[in-house]
C-alpha cells in the first residue's frame, strides 16, 4: 500500500492527529491495519471495532492491539450483541473523529450518546450504504457533526467498488463453493458501482451474465454492455448463482426463492445483510444443513436446495479476504487525508454530509500513478485556459 | 512479368482506377511480410518458371500481392474472382495494368473480374481464365471454394459420358448456368476439359468449403489431380478464419447498416474458427451474442466462453444480427425470417450463399423487395415487418466491405505461394489426394510475421529440446496438436 505509506511518513512528521481521539469503526483487515497504523503515525489514540461481525481478522486485531497500542474490540464471528458492546466500547472512549464504514458507529453515537455529539469535530463514511444512512440523518435535520462521504471520492468508487468489489466478491464465491464460474449463468442484483464490477469479472471469467435493475439509466447501460437484462423473477429462473449488490433491502425473497433452480447459490455484495430476505428462505426450508464452511444449504418444501453463502453477510469480506491491498491503498489514503481535512479545519465545516475534496481525490490518483511507475501528461498553460474561456469557437 | 496477349485479354470494371489500386497494392505489400520474403527468397532461384497458374480467388488488393509474388517467382498467370460480389475493382484494374504498364498500354496480367457479375458472367469469367492462349490450358490452379476445380471435373466427367445432363427442379441457378456453359464447351470442343485436367498438375485450396468438396472427390475416386489443403495449414485457419473474420464481420456490418452493435443480440450460426471470430468481434463491440452449433464439442466451447447456445427456433423472434458460419446449407429458412424482428439484419460469411435460403425468400408469398444500396436490400413480409439482407446471401465481408485485412491475409497467402511451389516443383512426390503442408512450412509462415509484430521468439536450449524430443529450429509439436 505504497500510497498510504506515503502517507504515513508524512503524518509521522507533522503529527496532524496530535492528543485526537479517533474512534474506528471499519471491517478489520490487514489494510485496516495499515490505515489504523497511519492514524497512530500521526499522533491519535486509536479505538478500533468491528464493522461487520463476520470480517474480523483476528491476527490482524491482535497484532494492532499488541504492538501499536491500538484499543481493539473485534472478533471474527462475534454475536450481535458482542458486536454492538464492542461499538459501544470504542464509544466509550470518547472519539473527537470517528471512522465509519456502514454508519453503525455513528448512528449509535446519534441515538443513544446525543450528550457526545458536541466532542466530535467530524466523521468519515467509507461505504455506500452508510453514505445514504448519514444523508438520511441530515435531511431529518439531525446530524450532529460533518462528515465526510469518502464513498463518493472518484478514487475510491471508481475503482474499490468497481475493480475492488467485483474481484472480491467472486473471490468469495469461488472460495465458498468452489465452483467452475465458465458457462454459468451469474445473475448480479444492481448495476452500480459493484455490480458493474461484479459482471465484468463474472463475464471474464466466461459466465452469461444477466443483470437486474430498478435504475432505467443502469439498466440501459447494462444492456449497451451487451448483459442480458431481465426483471429480477425471470433472472432468478435461469440464475445458477445469485448475488446482490444494491444497498437496499428484500432484493432476493419469496417470489424469486419459488422459481430458483436446485442448487442455486444464492450471495450478497451489498454491505448490509437485508438484501437477501433470509426470513423467508428460512420459513421456506424444511431442512438447513452447513455443508461448507459458509456454505448453508436450505432444502425447500419440493427438495430444491438454495445454497446459501456467508449468512447473506457480505460475501468478499466474510467468505474472503475483502478488497485487495492495491484498491484499499486508495480508498484508505482517502480516509487518512479525509480524517486529516477534518481535523484541520476543526469547527469550520457545517454538519452536513461533504464530498471529498477536489485537491485529495487528485492528490491520491497522482500518488497512485506515481506507486504504479505510470507517467502521464500535463496540459499547457494554453490548454488550461482554453478550458476555461469561451472566446474561442469554430 | 508476362505482357498480356493482347490488349483485350483482361476484363476489368474501369481501367482508370488502376493508379488507385497500385498506390493501395504498395501500402499492402507493407502489410504482408510473409509474401514480400518469399518474393526475395526466390527471386533468383525462380521456382514457379513455367507454371501457368490459373486462380480463383476474390480479387482483392491483397491477391493482387499473392498475383504478383507468383509472377515474381515466374509463373503466368490468369484470374478470377470467385465470388460475384468480392472485387475490388482498382485491384483488378491494377492488376490488369500491371506496375509498369498505363491504362492506355496495360501490361499487366489477364485478369476477369469486377464487383456485381451475374452468374452467368461470373462462369463466363471462369472459363475465359481457365482458357489458355497457345497451350490446352493452365498447370497449375489457386483455387478459393473449388470453383475452378469444379469446372473441370464436372466438364471431364460429361466429356467422358459424351453428354451434359439438363438441370433439374432440385439443381441451383448457379448450377443451371454452370451445365450451360458446359453444354457450349462440349459443342466447341468435346475433349478441352479432359484435356485440361491431364495437364494440370495440382490444384491448392484455401478454404473450408472448397477442401470439403477435394476430399469427397478423393473418396468418390475421382480427384484428376493432387490437392494441397491450404485451409489447414495452422497459420491460414487459426489466423485467417478467426482474426480475419473477426475483424471484418463488423467492418461488414457497419458500412452495410451502420447499426449501433452495443446492446443488440447477435445470433452466431456455427462456433467453428470462423464463428468463433465472429462473436468475439460481436461480444467486443458490447452485443449479446448466442451460438447455434449441431456439434456438441464446438457447443460447449461456447458454453464455456459464456455464450449461451440454443437452437435457432427458439431465438428467432429475439435476435437483432443474424449471422451464418457453418459451410452448410439451409441455416435460415424463409418461413425464419418470416419471424424475425422488425429490420432484424441477416447476412453469412461461409464460402456459398446456400446457408441462408434466398431462394425461398425470393419466392415468398407477398415479398417486396427493396433496394437501399449496393449489396443491402430490404425485404418486406405481407405483415409490413422486414429484414435487411446483406450481399443477397452471399460473403458479407467481402460484398459489403473489402475482406480481411492485409496482415492476415499475408499468412494465407504464403502459404499458398509454398503450396504452389511444393506441387509444381516436386510433383511426382504427390498422388492424387488431398495434403496439408509439412508443419516445419506452416512454423516457417509464422516465423515470417513476427518481425512486423515486434515479436521476440525465445530459443530452446539444445538441452530443453532433446527433453522434449523436438530441433531446436522445429518443428516443435506433434501433427495431431490443436493449438
Amino acid at each position: 500500500m505504497p500510497v498510504l505509506r506515503s502517507i504515513r511518513e508524512r503524518f509521522a512528521r507533522e503529527r496532524p492527529f496530535e492528543g485526537l481521539r479517533v474512534g474506528v469503526c471499519l471491517h478489520v483487515t490487514a489494510e485496516t491495519g495499515n490505515l489504523a497504523r497511519t492514524l497512530i503515525a500521526g499522533g491519535a489514540q486509536v479505538a478500533l471495532c468491528a464493522a461487520n461481525p463476520l470480517d474480523t481478522q483476528d491476527d490482524v486485531a491482535a497484532a494492532l492491539a499488541a504492538s501499536d497500542g491500538a484499543v481493539v474490540h473485534a472478533i471474527h464471528g462475534e454475536d450481535m450483541a458482542t458486536y454492538y458492546r464492542h461499538i459501544e466500547a470504542v464509544l466509550d472512549t470518547r472519539p473527537q473523529l470517528t471512522m465509519d464504514d456502514g454508519a453503525d458507529l455513528v448512528s449509535t453515537l446519534h441515538a443513544s450518546r446525543a450528550g457526545a455529539l458536541g466532542d466530535v469535530l467530524g466523521g468519515t463514511e467509507e461505504t455506500t450504504s452508510g453514505v445514504v444512512r448519514l444523508r438520511a440523518l441530515e435531511a431529518a435535520g439531525q446530524l450532529g457533526f460533518p462528515i465526510v462521504a469518502v464513498n463518493d471520492a472518484r478514487t475510491k468508487r471508481l475503482f474499490d467498488n468497481r475493480y475492488g468489489t467485483g474481484q472480491s466478491a467472486l473471490d468469495g464465491i469461488l472460495r465458498a463453493t468452489n465452483m467452475l464460474l465458465a458457462g454459468r449463468v451469474v445473475v448480479v442484483f444492481g448495476y452500480g458501482w459493484c455490480g458493474q464490477g461484479i459482471a465484468l469479472r463474472a463475464k471474464g471469467a466466461g459466465a452469461q451474465v444477466v443483470v437486474c435493475e430498478v435504475d432505467p439509466v443502469r439498466a440501459l447501460e447494462a444492456k449497451l454492455e451487451g448483459y442480458e437484462v431481465l426483471p429480477g423473477v425471470a433472472a432468478a429462473a435461469k440464475a445458477d448463482v445469485l448475488i446482490t449488490a444494491t444497498g437496499n433491502r428484500d432484493v432476493v425473497g419469496g417470489e424469486h426463492y419459488a422459481v430458483m433452480r436446485d442448487g442455486a447459490i444464492l450471495c450478497n455484495a451489498g454491505h448490509f445483510d437485508v438484501e437477501c430476505d433470509l426470513a423467508a428462505l428460512r420459513a421456506l426450508s424444511r431442512e438447513r444443513r452447513q455443508v461448507r464452511p459458509h456454505v448453508e444449504q436450505h432444502v425447500l418444501a419440493d427438495g430444491r436446495r438454495v445454497n446459501l453463502l456467508a449468512e447473506g453477510r457480505v460475501v468478499n469480506l466474510a467468505a474472503a479476504e475483502g478488497n485487495p491491498a492495491a484498491v484499499m491503498d486508495m480508498s484508505f489514503a482517502n480516509q487518512a487525508l479525509a480524517a486529516e481535512h477534518l481535523a484541520k479545519s476543526a469547527g469550520t465545516l457545517p454538519p452536513r454530509v461533504h464530498g471529498v475534496p477536489a485537491e485529495i481525490d487528485d492528490e491520491v490518483a497522482r500518488l497512485t500513478l506515481a506507486a504504479l511507475g505510470v507517467e502521464i501528461d500535463a496540459l499547457t498553460d494554453a490548454q488550461k485556459s482554453y478550458l476555461t474561456t469561451w472566446e474561442q469557437g469554430t | 512479368m508476362t505482357a498480356l496477349s493482347s490488349k483485350t485479354d483482361f476484363k476489368v470494371a474501369d481501367l482508370s482506377l488502376a493508379d488507385f489500386g497500385r498506390k493501395e497494392i504498395r501500402l499492402a505489400e507493407h502489410e504482408m511480410p510473409g509474401l514480400m520474403s518469399i518474393r526475395e527468397e526466390f527471386a533468383a532461384s525462380q521456382p514457379l518458371k513455367g507454371a501457368r497458374i490459373m486462380g480463383s480467388l476474390h480479387m482483392t488488393i491483397q491477391t493482387a500481392v499473392l498475383i504478383e509474388t507468383l509472377t515474381a517467382l515466374g509463373a503466368e498467370v490468369r484470374w478470377v474472382s470467385c465470388n460475384i460480389f468480392s472485387t475490388q475493382d482498382h485491384a483488378a484494374a491494377a492488376v490488369a495494368v500491371g506496375p509498369n504498364g498505363t491504362p492506355e498500354d496495360p501490361q499487366g496480367v489477364p485478369v476477369f473480374a469486377w464487383k456485381g457479375e451475374t452468374l452467368e458472367e461470373y462462369w463466363w469469367c471462369t472459363d475465359q481464365a481457365l482458357a489458355w492462349p497457345g497451350e490446352d490450358g493452365p498447370n497449375m490452379i489457386l483455387d478459393d471454394g473449388g470453383d475452378a476445380t469444379l469446372l473441370v471435373h464436372k466438364g471431364t466427367e460429361f466429356e467422358a459420358a459424351g453428354a451434359v445432363p439438363d438441370p433439374t427442379p432440385e439443381d441451383s441457378e448457379e448450377y443451371g448456368v454452370i451445365l450451360g456453359l458446359l453444354k457450349r464447351t462440349l459443342g466447341e470442343d468435346p475433349q478441352r476439359w479432359t484435356k485440361v485436367g491431364q495437364s494440370i498438375k495440382g490444384v491448392t485450396e484455401e478454404t473450408t468449403t472448397g477442401v470439403h468438396r477435394l476430399y469427397e472427390m478423393t473418396e468418390a475416386g475421382t480427384l484428376l489431380f493432387p490437392a494441397i489443403n491450404v485451409n489447414d495449414s495452422v497459420t491460414k485457419s487459426k489466423f485467417d478464419n478467426l482474426y480475419g473474420c473477426r475483424h471484418s464481420l463488423v467492418d461488414g456490418i457497419n458500412r452495410a447498416t451502420d447499426v449501433m452493435i452495443g446492446g443488440k443480440v447477435a445470433v452466431i450460426c456455427g462456433f467453428g474458427d470462423v464463428g468463433k471470430g465472429c462473436a468475439e468481434s460481436l461480444r467486443g463491440q458490447g452485443a449479446r451474442v448466442i451460438v447455434t452449433e449441431i456439434d456438441p464439442i464446438c457447443a460447449l466451447q461456447a458454453a464455456m466462453q459464456g455464450y449461451q447456445v440454443a437452437t435457432l427456433e427458439d431465438v428467432i423472434g429475439e435476435g437483432d444480427i443474424f449471422i451464418t458460419t457453418t459451410g452448410n446449407k439451409d441455416i435460415i429458412t424463409a418461413d425464419q425470417m418470416a419471424r424475425m424482428k422488425h429490420q432484424a439484419i441477416v447476412g453469412n460469411i461461409g464460402h456459398f450463399d446456400n446457408e441462408i435460403d434466398i431462394a425461398g425468400l425470393t419466392k415468398y408469398a407477398g415479398i417486396e423487395k427493396i433496394n437501399i444500396k449496393p449489396q443491402v436490400d430490404e425485404w418486406k413480409f405481407p405483415d409490413g415487418h422486414t429484414i435487411i439482407m446483406l450481399s443477397e446471401g452471399r460473403l458479407l465481408n467481402l460484398g459489403n466491405a473489402t475482406g480481411h485485412p492485409s496482415f492476415v491475409m499475408s499468412n494465407s497467402f504464403t502459404n499458398q505461394t509454398i503450396a504452389q511451389i511444393e506441387l509444381f516443383t516436386k510433383n511426382d512426390e504427390y498422388e492424387r489426394k488431398v495434403y496439408v503442408l509439412p508443419k516445419h512450412l506452416d512454423e516457417k509462415v509464422a516465423r515470417l510475421h513476427l518481425d512486423a509484430l515486434g515479436v521476440k521468439l525465445t530459443t530452446l536450449s539444445e538441452e530443453q529440446a532433446a527433453y522434449i524430443g523436438v530441433p531446436v529450429n522445429g518443428p516443435y509439436k506433434p501433427d495431431h496438436y490443436r493449438y
